[in-house]
């Protein structure tokens, strides 16, 4: 098995004290979906946007894609494992003021200096792999939130990434347009996408993920595979967190 | 459509009168103000149609629109005024050649060569220099060359002042500032007295082009606040999204940061082009013959003398017209940004 993210006991502290990741080692291999759960708080967010260099740590190391990353945070690096990695945001963070096929072609364009109408090509392909072909001249503003996670799904695919990295993806969603979203994530998972996901989804956790990570107050808890954690988690933490969620 | 037109017009003048007549106090009050409007009106009528002497105004209208520009070369600024109201008239009706549609902004740029190629002549045009431009065509061109000098350079300002180096920081804070506390006749004067003592012996701008470089100078401080406020108004997931895409920080800016500052700031800056438009009437003090300067030297002679309120009323009205095409240019650019404009 190849594996795509290592980290190594990877620690960053805010103000003194107050740690937001603490000693965190993981391994994501190739086709894997890892899903990060957790109280909020406890730096779920925080640990995946180490991935692609979004946030620093103090501590530690970070293998990506065999590209290795210490706390000094090399900018070349970082910059290559970004053209290798997708994220997908809480808030889709699409570009207001382009168009949705120019929001998914930007990168391809100017960073791999792709050919504008190869990227247009690929990019209506991604954008009917989404079902949201029809509103590639509309834009963002004009979208529901889950069509804009959709899009926000195609721009991060649009470099071929090799990673994609989900931080809470349905979290500022109606409750009726998460599936959609949710259905797009798992297609990716059957096509063998690797995938670190922050998620409060139960039930999607469970159909997607090889491998839970549960985090609490910058600490890794426990990572099992999902039959256990779902059903017996090792820990008291997690099985608390299990109980708070199942209630609502 | 007719019907419901008369309908609304009744429930107004019903509405008008429950406001203005409801009782008797309300009722002398606006009565007196009625009365007192239409005197003025009246007076301003007759005014305008029996005692001006508007001949100050029909006799020198070639002076207006183009100073002391050559008789025989005045089809020149003439083609310029009349294609740049050609091109506004296209903007506004939605023009119909494809081209045009999708070159509207190299159309309008490209006025501006074109503008200097028709005043200054060569290639076939006999040169003119620039002491004989003026009047309408000398105001344009004033405000076009310094609007579309300072927005670059304001963009620069406003990218130096959000800069992480302190002093590229610190150096555009302290222009900033000098430039908003410095009247901007004062800059005016520095750009024409001052900039010839600086300049070594031979080399001689043109007055034309330091008044330009004056208002630039001082606009683009102007417009790097306008660009400020509008950066920082875009949230920091913006950038995020775009790193996290692998852009540079170059193309951060180019892409994701400067389109959508200008948005934002667009109400601001033509706000400041139209100040800008307005402003180029100082230069009357400092020698150019723009539009004020022409009406200024008119009044000097003595075929017109005394005739100050003709002259004056006239030329008011000539800069309310080009600023209300400006300003209705600028709302129908504002509109069809707004179309995709809607944040979050």
């Amino acid at each position: 098995m190849e594996p795509i993210v290592i980290a190594k006991n990877l620690t960053k502290s805010y103000t003194k004290g107050l740690r937001a990741l603490d000693n965190v080692s993981l391994t994501v291999d190739r086709g894997k979906v890892l899903v990060v759960m957790g109280p909020s708080g406890s730096g779920k967010s925080t640990l995946i946007r180490t991935f692609n260099g979004l946030e620093t740590f103090d501590k530690g190391e970070l293998n990506i894609l065999g590209i290795r990353v210490d706390s000094s945070h090399d900018e070349k690096r970082i910059q290559k494992i970004r053209k290798r990695v997708g994220m997908v945001f809480q808030q889709f963070n699409l570009f207001p003021h382009l168009s949705i096929l120019e929001n998914i072609t930007l990168a391809p364009v100017h960073v791999q200096k792709r050919r504008q109408a190869e990227a247009d090509e690929y990019g209506m392909y991604l954008l009917s792999q989404m079902g949201i072909d029809s509103h590639a001249y509309k834009y963002p503003s004009q979208l529901s939130g889950g069509e804009q996670q959709r899009v926000a799904i195609a721009r991060a695919l649009a470099l071929k990434p090799e990673l994609l990295l989900f931080d809470e993806p349905t979290s500022a969603l109606d409750p009726e347009r998460i599936n959609e979203v949710l259905d797009a994530i798992r297609k990716l998972a059957e096509q063998g996408m690797t995938m670190v996901v922050v998620t409060h989804e139960i039930s999607f956790a469970k159909d997607v993920s090889d491998q839970v990570l549960f985090m609490d107050s910058g600490k890794v808890i426990e990572t099992s595979h999902p039959d256990i954690f779902f059903s017996n988690a090792k820990h008291e933490r997690s099985r608390k967190f299990l109980n708070q969620l199942d209630k609502h | 459509m007719s019907k419901i037109n008369i309908y609304s017009l009744i429930i107004h003048f019903k509405n008008l009168k429950k406001t203005l007549f409801s009782n008797l106090f309300n009722t002398t009050i606006s009565f007196l103000i009625i009365v007192l409007i239409s005197v003025a009106l009246s007076n301003i009528f007759v005014w305008l149609i029996f005692n001006a002497n508007w001949k100050v105004v029909t006799s020198n209208l070639p002076l207006y629109a183009f100073g002391s520009f050559p008789a025989n070369a005045r089809w020149r600024p003439a083609t310029w005024i009349i294609s740049l109201l050609l091109l506004s008239i296209f903007t506004l009706c939605g023009p119909k050649w494809k081209w045009l549609q999708k070159n509207l902004l190299v159309a309008w740029i490209g006025t501006i060569p074109l503008g200097l190629y028709l005043l200054y002549g060569g290639f076939g045009l006999s040169p003119i220099m620039s002491r004989h431009w003026g009047g309408l065509t000398l105001t344009i061109l004033l405000t076009v060359c310094s609007s579309i000098l300072s927005l670059p350079f304001g963009i620069i300002l406003a990218l130096c002042r959000q800069s992480s180096l302190p002093l590229i920081k610190k150096l555009s804070s302290t222009y900033i500032d000098v430039m908003r506390s410095v009247p901007l006749i004062a800059v005016l004067f520095f750009g024409q007295l001052l900039i010839p003592l600086f300049l070594p012996i031979g080399i001689e701008i043109d007055r034309v082009w330091r008044a330009i470089f004056a208002f630039t100078l001082f606009v683009s401080a102007y417009i790097a606040e306008d660009i400020r406020g509008g950066l920082q108004s875009i949230p920091y997931t913006q950038i995020e999204a775009a790193k996290s895409l692998g852009l540079n920080q170059y193309q951060i800016i180019q892409f994701v940061l400067i389109p959508q500052a200008l948005r934002i700031a667009l109400p601001a800056l033509t706000n400041q082009s139209i100040g800008l438009f307005q402003n180029t009437s100082l230069m009357a003090i400092l020698g150019l013959v723009e539009l004020l300067g022409v009406g200024r030297s008119i009044l000097a002679n003595p075929e017109f003398i005394g005739q100050y309120i003709e002259v004056y009323v006239w030329l008011a009205s000539v800069y309310w017209m080009a600023c209300t095409i400006m300003a209705i240019l600028a709302r129908h650019l504002e509109q069809r940004m707004s179309i995709n404009q809607a944040y979050f």
